[in-house]
């Protein structure tokens, strides 16, 4: 699912952001990407969506060499992949089942078959009841549950949610954390970013990928890999 | 297609976002296309008097007094390259031909105690032709003058010829304006939906995707235009048609219906072409700023 050998992301300012990253993350599982404020969570996240390319190192998401730079071919990949935005890129002045539909819009998915996708989705976050209300007047936890019906309404292989908690009090961040979870499954690969750590000591079945001053370690069920 | 709504509604949302602007761009485009209408009707105009005229040209030749049977001329002037027609005018003909110039004011040739003129050889030539074939004639035994009227020709010939540069100068600087104009309102469109357009690419979205209701938008601006300015030309002709075909009835017109139908079709086929041709110009911009 994501192979990375030696990666490394160094910023046009020169900033590095990660430095010899090494993953082989397999289809199916769950995994945190935890660590404090500024440590890279996001960058690596832009790296697996080929928003940023690695400096140096081997990089491939399903497949697909991100280090080649090959931007249409990077375009395509990004179908297979539901991202959850920090900043949840939800298009204004269109109701929430719009934004859950276009996500599909140049999918091979009919148009039809999209519509229903989008009220499954928006029926499994909860909204239902808000499918046609603007974007613009969700609360921030209401946009953040379109943003996550938008992403895995077209069944990704690949969800990405960085931040998902960012500005959600405790008991909203683990509902969304649980709900984000839930969309693990074999053919489906759920990858959060987060730096409240407090929020997923519960869940011991993830890997959790320490991020930390661009260098990561990995734990599983408690142990260092 | 099963997104051709979406494109629609997208295409009038970007319309409606910034509207005045898009009304503007309709009317000028409008405007710039009906000035092209405008010089392609005389340019139709002034390519039919040319070809008209050239199709009467002609020239007098004069001969000896005392070439007692001109049809050796005659026959030898027909054998011409660039001759098709030459005929013999004989004095009397000559002499009548000028009465009925002249009308009420012919009697001063009753004057003359003999008929003044002189029979000639009334010659049609192909004009593009008219220096070999002046030269042809003036040189050959027994012929004393030739007088062509080449300088008023070369005049229409010259206008016709001003117009049709300034036709091609006039398509040139339409075309370039609704680029323009068309990219600069696809650019604006563009930025005004950035946020959009980012997230799509984000989401996978192709760029013909994302590209379309612009397509659409540039087409629709300029089409628009297009066919304000075939209404302003339709209607111009019109009454062109009606003012100079009282007034002045010798100017040869082309067919009214042909002409409306050229000019209908260069004014549609070529705002929608424009149109098309300055969104991709403008789109072409996204490409440039975002390598995602």
């Amino acid at each position: 699912m994501i192979k990375a050998r030696n990666v490394s992301l160094v910023y046009r300012d020169g900033t590095v952001a990660l430095q010899n990253i090494n993953l082989n993350l397999h289809q199916g599982g769950l995994f945190y990407v935890i660590g404090p404020s500024g440590s890279g969570k996001t960058s690596l996240m832009k790296l697996l969506m080929g928003m940023e390319f690695p400096a140096t190192g081997f990089l491939e998401v399903m497949g697909q060499p991100i280090h080649k730079r090959e931007t249409a071919k990077i375009r395509k990949l990004r179908r297979d992949i539901g991202p959850v935005f920090q900043e949840f890129k939800l298009i204004l002045g269109r109701t929430a089942i719009e934004n859950v539909i276009m996500g599909m819009r140049f999918l091979d998915i009919p148009l039809q078959k999209a519509r229903e996708s989008a009220k499954n989705a928006l029926v499994r976050v909860g909204l239902e009841h808000k499918a046609f209300t603007l974007v613009d007047k969700l609360s921030y936890g209401e946009a953040q549950r379109v943003a996550i019906a938008r992403a895995v309404a077209r069944k990704p292989a690949l969800i990405l949610a960085d931040e998902p908690t960012g500005n959600l009090d405790h008991d909203n961040a683990v509902k969304i954390l649980k709900l984000l979870e839930s969309f693990k499954d074999k053919s489906t690969t759920v990858m959060i970013t987060t730096h409240a750590t407090h929020l997923i000591d519960e869940c011991r079945s993830a890997t959790l990928i320490h991020v930390k001053k661009g260098e990561i370690s990995i734990e599983r069920g408690g142990e260092q890999i | 297609m099963k997104n051709i709504g979406y494109f629609l509604r997208e295409a009038g949302k970007i319309i409606r976002y910034n509207h005045v602007s898009n009304i503007f761009s309709l009317l000028g485009t409008g405007l710039i296309l009906f000035l092209l209408g405008l010089v392609v009707a005389l340019w139709g105009v002034s390519s039919q008097l040319v070809g008209m005229l050239q199709q009467e040209a002609e020239i007098s030749a004069y001969f000896s007094s005392q070439l007692e049977d001109p049809q050796d001329i005659i026959n030898n002037i027909q054998l011409i390259d660039g001759v098709w027609n030459v005929r013999y005018v004989g004095a009397e003909e000559a002499r009548a031909r000028m009465e009925n110039i002249l009308g009420d004011e012919s009697y001063v040739l009753d004057l003359f105690e003999k008929n003044p003129f002189e029979p000639y050889l009334e010659i049609r030539i192909h004009l593009d032709q008219i220096d070999s074939v002046l030269q042809t004639i003036k040189n050959l035994k027994g012929i004393d003058y030739v007088r062509d009227n080449r300088e008023v020709l070369e005049q229409i010939k010259g206008v016709a010829r001003a117009l049709e540069i300034l036709g091609y100068l006039v398509i040139a600087a339409v075309s370039v304006t609704t680029l323009v104009i068309i990219s600069h309102m696809i650019r604006q469109g563009i930025f005004h939906n950035r946020d959009q357009i980012k997230t799509l690419r984000l989401l996978g979205a192709p760029d013909s995707f994302i590209g379309f209701p612009f397509v659409l938008v540039g087409f629709l601006l300029t089409f628009g235009g297009g066919l304000l300015a075939a209404v302003l030309i339709t209607i111009l002709i019109n009454r062109g048609y009606g003012q100079l075909g009282g007034t002045l009835p010798f100017i040869p017109l082309p067919s009214r219906d042909r002409l409306l139908l050229g000019l209908i079709t260069l004014l549609l086929s070529g705002s929608a072409a424009l149109g098309i041709l300055g969104s991709l110009f403008g789109l072409s911009s996204i490409n440039k700023e975002n390598h995602g």
